[in-house]
Parts: structure tokens; sequence; C-alpha cells
């Protein structure tokens, strides 16, 4: 699962870059539209590892905001699952937190937070939230009746076995989800830094585009896709062992 | 009879009209070429000349449809112009050089900004920054990575100052730590972003002033105007008629007497920017775009820019010379 | 034991209601069926008893003290635990010795250690059976229960369910008329909805596993089942 996911990124990364470097060729341009790849090469040796530390903050405070999502969106999930006022009420306050832009949003979270680890938080968690919480009320308020039935005649389905069994029954959907969501949270970490942080790799993407300097770019999302190649298979692998662990009892 | 008649006529005379009009569309010297010129900002005062010249017609009468396009931080006009997307653009002296550093082939046609308006503000009743030692132990705001940084790293050198000496702190667009006193001097341009600001801080009561680079030896070139080489070799003519068209415009914007009618072209763009302010924004503008009378406008600043060249070279943004002396077209007159 | 009135009954989107008067009446306690071609509304009915359906008019009314419990042939059990530890969890206090005799006669003492998700459907029914007859119930509404039972394992729980629970009541749907003839007492026969009346009673064999079958008697009550429907 770890080697094909990033097998598969080093297809994609190489077919993108290969198709710039294609366009480069086509078109005759010089290396300060797209650079040429020797220049990409050097600037990856001069830069990989400072970009390297750079993604790796941006990946901790990307892991920490998905924890956080991840568990906004089940509280919200499982206290919207159902269709009574409360629940109506938390999904349509959720829903409408999420409807403002994040660029919007940002220069009020830096007056609140200010610039640092917990305004790239607060952003990301923001970003990566929403489709987990689609997902978490699609989940939680869709019954498994085949299951539930026996529990809710005989008055056993108290709510925390009602979760269990829509987790249980969905825990494919909710791991892929939740793998696809670490995108979302790196993405986030990204934007966070790149409108209001000083440091991570979205810092320095954004100081990378004041010089127009688009190697180290492609250096950066080298690291990124790498990086998130191998956190989303790891997340696929716990997933696979935790259905597995908790089908083995 | 008379009826039967009518109806070939008409016809005929129909498609002698729109064979006459494709006929006088076709004909190139009677078209309009077409141009994109590609700014390096939003439209504000900085671009007063740009706007004006597109609205009065500067462009019209040597015979181009010119599209100004607002610029951004995501536009890079030298690669439009390698990718044919821009005939012409705005770019910085550092845009430029870097470019150039990368195999790209740019010509500077005109060099609007004779100073830069990339300065710093502070309060004025708090300290005073006469010399470039008294920024020793302030907290100094620098764009990392934009051409702030590059100038104030270059002001530090020029008196052997390191960079440890003063507290750089990083900013972006928002205010709020230099509002809050956090960041003390702060960097803006200022003919725009400075006007908006002293007005605020007056608001509450407070002075300012401003931190020149360019009075303190380091004179970073700002906007100019490019084209690619390409351009330049093949259409001459065009290249001509452009920048006369264009300085021609700055010309007649930075005229006192225009200055309604500045206001008016440029507010159809930039809505949020009162008129009063806008007042003073372009007498603001227009000592940086000729602050000596003998100076034409557009002037190129070629001592300013081999500075420029080797401010970048000394703080490793090239790797090495790039003769930019070489891309300068020496030329103007409106 | 069981008592529906006027019973007026249609599925939202549907043209016509499903149940239009329909009366049906089990009068004792014992082993009954519900019985009828596909559609007729068999399932409807029993979700109308246990309550699972409630907008219908009309009344029912399921005496007994305790509660009327509806199961049917596709229910699962969660995938986390074994079958025997779902069971353990499952089995009220007091009836862990039923429960293993239940395991022993059902055929299942195998299957214990097994996931649900590893048994065969037959298996499945009979373990889903199994742990609602260790609740407490008036009434158990089996669904096509032991869809997929083979005859003898089949003949072997209907004998024991009759002799554990002489005094509680039992619905059975069932296609199968040979089974229902011979261990049910009392048959509702759906006739379809546009026949009056909707429904009529037969009474079956009800036979226990301790009684001679009387094969004519048996062969009586299909044929007026068959003729019924």
């Amino acid at each position: 699962m770890l080697h094909r996911r990033v097998f598969q990124f080093f297809i994609v990364y190489l077919l993108g870059i290969g198709l710039l470097f294609g366009i480069k060729l086509a078109l005759n341009l010089s290396d300060y539209v797209i650079p040429g790849p020797t220049g990409v090469w050097h600037t990856g040796q001069a830069e990989f590892s400072r970009y390297m530390g750079d993604v790796l903050d941006t990946f901790a405070v990307a892991v920490i905001g998905q924890v956080l999502s991840i568990l906004m969106a089940l509280g919200v999930g499982v206290a919207g699952r159902r269709a009574t006022w409360f629940g109506s009420f938390i999904k349509v306050a959720a829903y409408n937190v999420q409807a403002y832009p994040i660029v919007a949003i940002a220069p009020i979270l830096f007056i609140l937070l200010g610039d640092g680890f917990l305004t790239r938080l607060f952003i990301a968690a923001m970003i990566c939230y929403f489709p987990l919480l689609l997902s978490v009320i699609g989940i939680m308020s869709e019954p498994v009746v085949d299951i539930e039935h026996f529990y809710r005649v005989t008055g056993r389905l108290r709510w925390q076995l009602e979760v269990k069994i829509r987790a249980f029954e969905n825990l494919h959907k909710l791991t892929t989800v939740i793998s696809g969501s670490a995108t979302l949270a790196m993405a986030g970490t990204i934007v966070a830094e790149f409108i209001a942080a000083n440091a991570g790799i979205g810092y320095s993407i954004r100081i990378a585009l004041y010089q127009s300097d688009l190697s180290k770019i492609l250096v950066a999302l080298f690291i990124i896709g790498i990086t998130l190649s191998l956190y989303q298979g790891i997340l696929e692998l716990l997933g696979a062992g935790l259905k597995k662990a908790w089908a083995a009892g | 009879m008379k009826t039967r008649l009518a109806f070939p006529r008409i016809t005929a005379w129909i498609l002698l009209c729109v064979v006459g009009s494709s006929l006088i569309s076709a004909d190139p010297a009677l078209a309009k070429e077409k141009i994109a010129y590609r700014l390096k900002w939003l439209i504000n005062a900085s671009t007063a000349g740009d706007v004006f010249a597109l609205d009065h017609g500067f462009f019209s009468e040597q015979g181009m449809d010119v599209a100004v396009k607002a610029g951004g931080p995501e536009r890079d006009a030298v690669r439009e112009l390698e990718l044919g997307y821009a005939q012409f653009g705005v770019a910085s002296a550092d845009q430029v050089i870097r470019a150039l550093a990368k195999g790209a082939s740019v010509v500077v046609l005109a060099q609007l900004f004779q100073v830069n308006p990339l300065q710093w503000i502070y309060r004025a009743d708090d300290f005073s920054l006469t010399r470039i030692q008294d920024l020793a132990g302030r907290t100094v705001g620098i764009t990392y990575g934009g051409n702030d940084a590059t100038i104030m790293r270059a002001l530090l050198a020029t008196v052997g100052m390191d960079e440890h000496q003063v507290r750089l702190a990083s900013v972006r667009y928002d205010y709020t730590p230099f509002f809050q006193n956090q960041v003390t001097i702060w960097p803006v341009y200022r003919n725009t972003q400075g006007i908006f600001l002293s007005d605020k801080l007056a608001a509450g009561g407070e002075r300012v002033a401003f931190f020149d680079p360019s009075e303190h030896g380091v004179r970073f070139v700002a906007n100019s105007v490019v084209t690619s080489t390409q351009m330049m070799d093949h259409h001459p003519q065009r290249v001509g008629r452009f920048t006369r068209a264009l300085l021609a415009g700055w010309q007649a914007a930075m005229a006192p007497a225009n200055e309604s009618a500045v206001i008016r072209a440029v507010a159809k763009y930039d809505r949020d920017t009162s008129e009063a302010v806008m007042r003073r924004q372009l007498t603001a503008t227009r000592q940086m775009i000729q602050p000596d009378p003998d100076i034409p406008i557009g002037h190129i600043d070629a001592t300013a820019w081999q500075q420029t060249e080797q401010i970048m070279i000394r703080q490793g943004l090239i790797s090495g010379p790039v003769n930019v002396i070489g891309r300068l077209r020496r030329h103007h007159a409106p | 034991m069981i008592a529906c009135r006027d019973i007026t009954f249609r599925y939202p989107g549907a043209e016509a209601p499903l149940f239009d008067g329909l009366d049906v009446t089990i009068d004792k306690p014992g082993f009954h069926a519900l019985f009828g071609p596909s559609g007729v509304g068999k399932t409807t009915l029993a979700k109308i008893i246990s309550g699972d359906i409630d907008n219908f008019t009309g009344q029912v009314e399921a005496i007994g003290g305790m509660r009327c419990l509806y199961t049917y042939n596709r229910e699962r059990l969660p995938g986390w635990s074994s079958v025997g530890r779902h069971l353990e969890k499952t089995t009220p206090p007091g009836r862990q010795l039923l429960r293993d005799e239940f395991i022993n006669h059902f055929g299942l003492a195998k299957l214990m250690g097994m996931r649900y998700s590893q048994l065969s459907m037959g298996q499945c029914n009979r373990v889903n059976l199994l742990r609602y007859l260790l609740q407490d119930f008036s009434i158990l509404i089996m669904d096509e229960s032991l869809a997929n039972v083979d005859e003898p394992t089949r003949q072997t729980i209907l004998y024991k369910i009759k002799s554990i629970f002489p005094k509680a009541g039992f619905l059975y749907i069932s296609h199968n008329v040979v089974e229902v003839a011979r261990f049910c007492d009392q048959i509702v026969v759906f006739r379809g909805a546009h026949q009056s009346p909707q429904t009529c009673r037969i009474n079956g064999q009800d036979h226990r596993e301790d009684r001679p079958l009387d094969k004519t008697a048996l062969e009586r009550s299909m044929l007026e089942i068959m003729h019924a429907a």
C-alpha cells in the first residue's frame, strides 16, 4: 500500500514535471519562465534539507489540525446525526462556519492568535474538517437497519452502540475520507502559512514566489507530495490494521 | 415592375456594404494593433499614467488597441512577455535582473519611477530616522523574499551594520502589528499605502515620517516598462509608438491641471479610494515620477540600475553579472 | 392473542391501499402462520402488529403482557465480535442454560468462535433467531427466519420452539405450504388486496415432536391453504 502510494506519486510528479520541460523545450522558454532540469536539480540539492525541515514543520501542524478536525467532525457528526431540532441546528451552524472563506477570516485570526502556530493550526483544521463532517454526518445519519433492528426492538440501542455500529459498518469509507483529508489538512496548513504565518513550507513558497523562483516551488512540491503520499499510505495501513484488529475482536 | 426590381437592388446594396466593410476591416493599415499591457500591481495612483493614456486616447492616436491589465502578486509581466500573453508590461528592476539571470530576453523601455516608492513609515513622535544607524535595535518590518528585504539589507550593508543589530520582523498586507506598535518601522508604498496609513494615524493624533532608502544612497530601481527582445528586434516601430503613447499619457497624467481627469480615470478601476486621498496620492506620485523637471518622464537611470544589479549580486540573489545596462533602451521623447 | 380490526394502510406513493379494512384475529397462543404469495402484505401486517409501522388506521391488540418482537431473515450481527461473544452479551441474565440448549439443538456449537460474516446464510438465520428467542416476548414474529436452513434442522428447531414456549404466540411467515400446514396451528392466508375478504384463516396440524402426524389431515390442510390463496 505504502510503496504503491509513493510509486503513484512519482509517476504523477514525473509526468507533471516532464510536461513542463516539454513545454519549455517546445516553446523555447527561458529558465525564468520554466526552469530546466539542471536548474531544478541544483535547487533541489541546495534547498532540500531546508525545505524538508519546513515541510516537516508544516506536516506536524497538519497532523495536529487533522486530528482536531476529525474530533470536531465526529463530535458534530454524532450530535447532528438525528433529524431533531438540535441535530439540524448543529448541522446548519457547522455549514455556516464553513461558508466563510478562510482568506477573509485569516486577518481576524491574525489579530486574535498572532501569526504563529495557533493560526496555522486553526486554518488547517477549518479547511480539513468540512469534508470530514459531511462524510461523518452522512455515515452517522444513515441507520444500519439490519444490525440495529435487534438492538432497537430489545431496547439496547444506546447512542454509543449506534455510533459504533455505523462507524464499523462504514470503516472503509471513514478511513478513505480520513486519509483523503490529510491532503486537505496539509493544503490548509500551507494556505495558512502563505497568508498568515512566518514558518513552514507555505511561507517558503511565498518567498520563492516573490523571487519568481519556480525551481524552488517544484522542489517544495516534490517534498510535500512525497511526505503526503507516505502519510496517506500510513493512514491507509492504519485503517486496514484497525479494521482487522476490530474485526478480530 | 418597380416592386420586382426593389428586392435585387436592396440585396446588391447589402452585399456591397458587407464586402466593403470586410475589405476595410481587413486592411492592416486601418486596423488597430491589439496590444496587451500587463501592469505590476492593481490599478491605483501608481498606474495613473497607464490608465490615463488608455482613457484619453493616447494609444488610439498611435493606432493601437491596448488592453491595460491589472497586475497582482501572482502576475509576472516578464513571464507573460515570453509566453506571448502580453506584448508590454511593467516589472520591478529586481524582477528584470532575475529574469535576465535566467536567460529571459527582456528589454527595459522606460523607468516610470525615478524614486522608489518603497519606503518605511514610522511614528515621528516616537523616534527619528536620520541615519541608517538609527535603525539599530528597532523592529523593522520586511517582506522576506520581497524587494524591501533586499533594500533593507543593502541599507544595512552600506554602513557595515549586521542584520542582527536590528530586529527584522516578517510582514504582509495586514498592518495590525504596526498599529499595535509591535513593528515600529513598516514598509509601505509611500505614494499609496503611505497616504492611507498617515491618515489613519493622524486620526489618532499621531504624526508619521518616512524613511527613504534613496536618501541614504540605496537607489533600488522600481517599476519600469519592459518588452521582449523579439518585439524590440522585429517591431521597433510598434515599440516606439507604444512607448511614446505611454509616456505621453504619463506626462499628461502628471500635469496638475489634469488631476481631476486623472482621478476620474483611476477611480473607474480603484473604487475604494476616496477622491481626497487619491489627490494626495497623486501629489506624492508626481514627486516620484518626475522629481526633477529637467529629467524627462520615463528616464532610465542607468547608475541606479547598475547599483540594483550590484546589490543583488552581493546578496546572492543572482549568481553573477547580467549586464543589465545592455538591456536598457535609452531614448525618450514623449 | 392478536386482534387486528379494520386496518387500512397505504405505502406512501402507492396508488391503492395495501389493506382496506383488514380484520385478522389469532385467538390463542401457539405457533401460527401468515401465508401468501410475495407482495400481499404479510411483512407489512407483521410490522403493524409489532409496532414497526404506525401510520395506519384501525386497531391492533396484542395481548400477553410482554412485547411483540419482529425478526426477519436479513438481519445481521455486528462484525466486531464472534457469534459466541455476541450471544453472551445479548443473553438476558438467567438464560445462559437456555442459550446453550438452543445452541446445541440449532446445531450452532461449532460456530461460536466464528464471525457472523464467516457463516452461511442458513447459519446466519439460525443465530439471529436464537438471540431473539432468548429475549422477553409475548409474541415473536418470524419473517422467513428459517430461510436457507435445511429441512431436518428446521424441523428440529420448530419442534424445540413449540416445546419450550407453549404459552407464547408465534407468527411464522413462510412460503413453504407443507411446513406451514404441518407445524402451524392457525394459518392466516393472504388472498391479495383486491379480494374480499383479504384474508381467511385455515387450521393447520400444529404438529409436535411427541405426536404422530395425520398425513390425510395434513394434505387436507394443504389443499385448504392452496384453495384459499
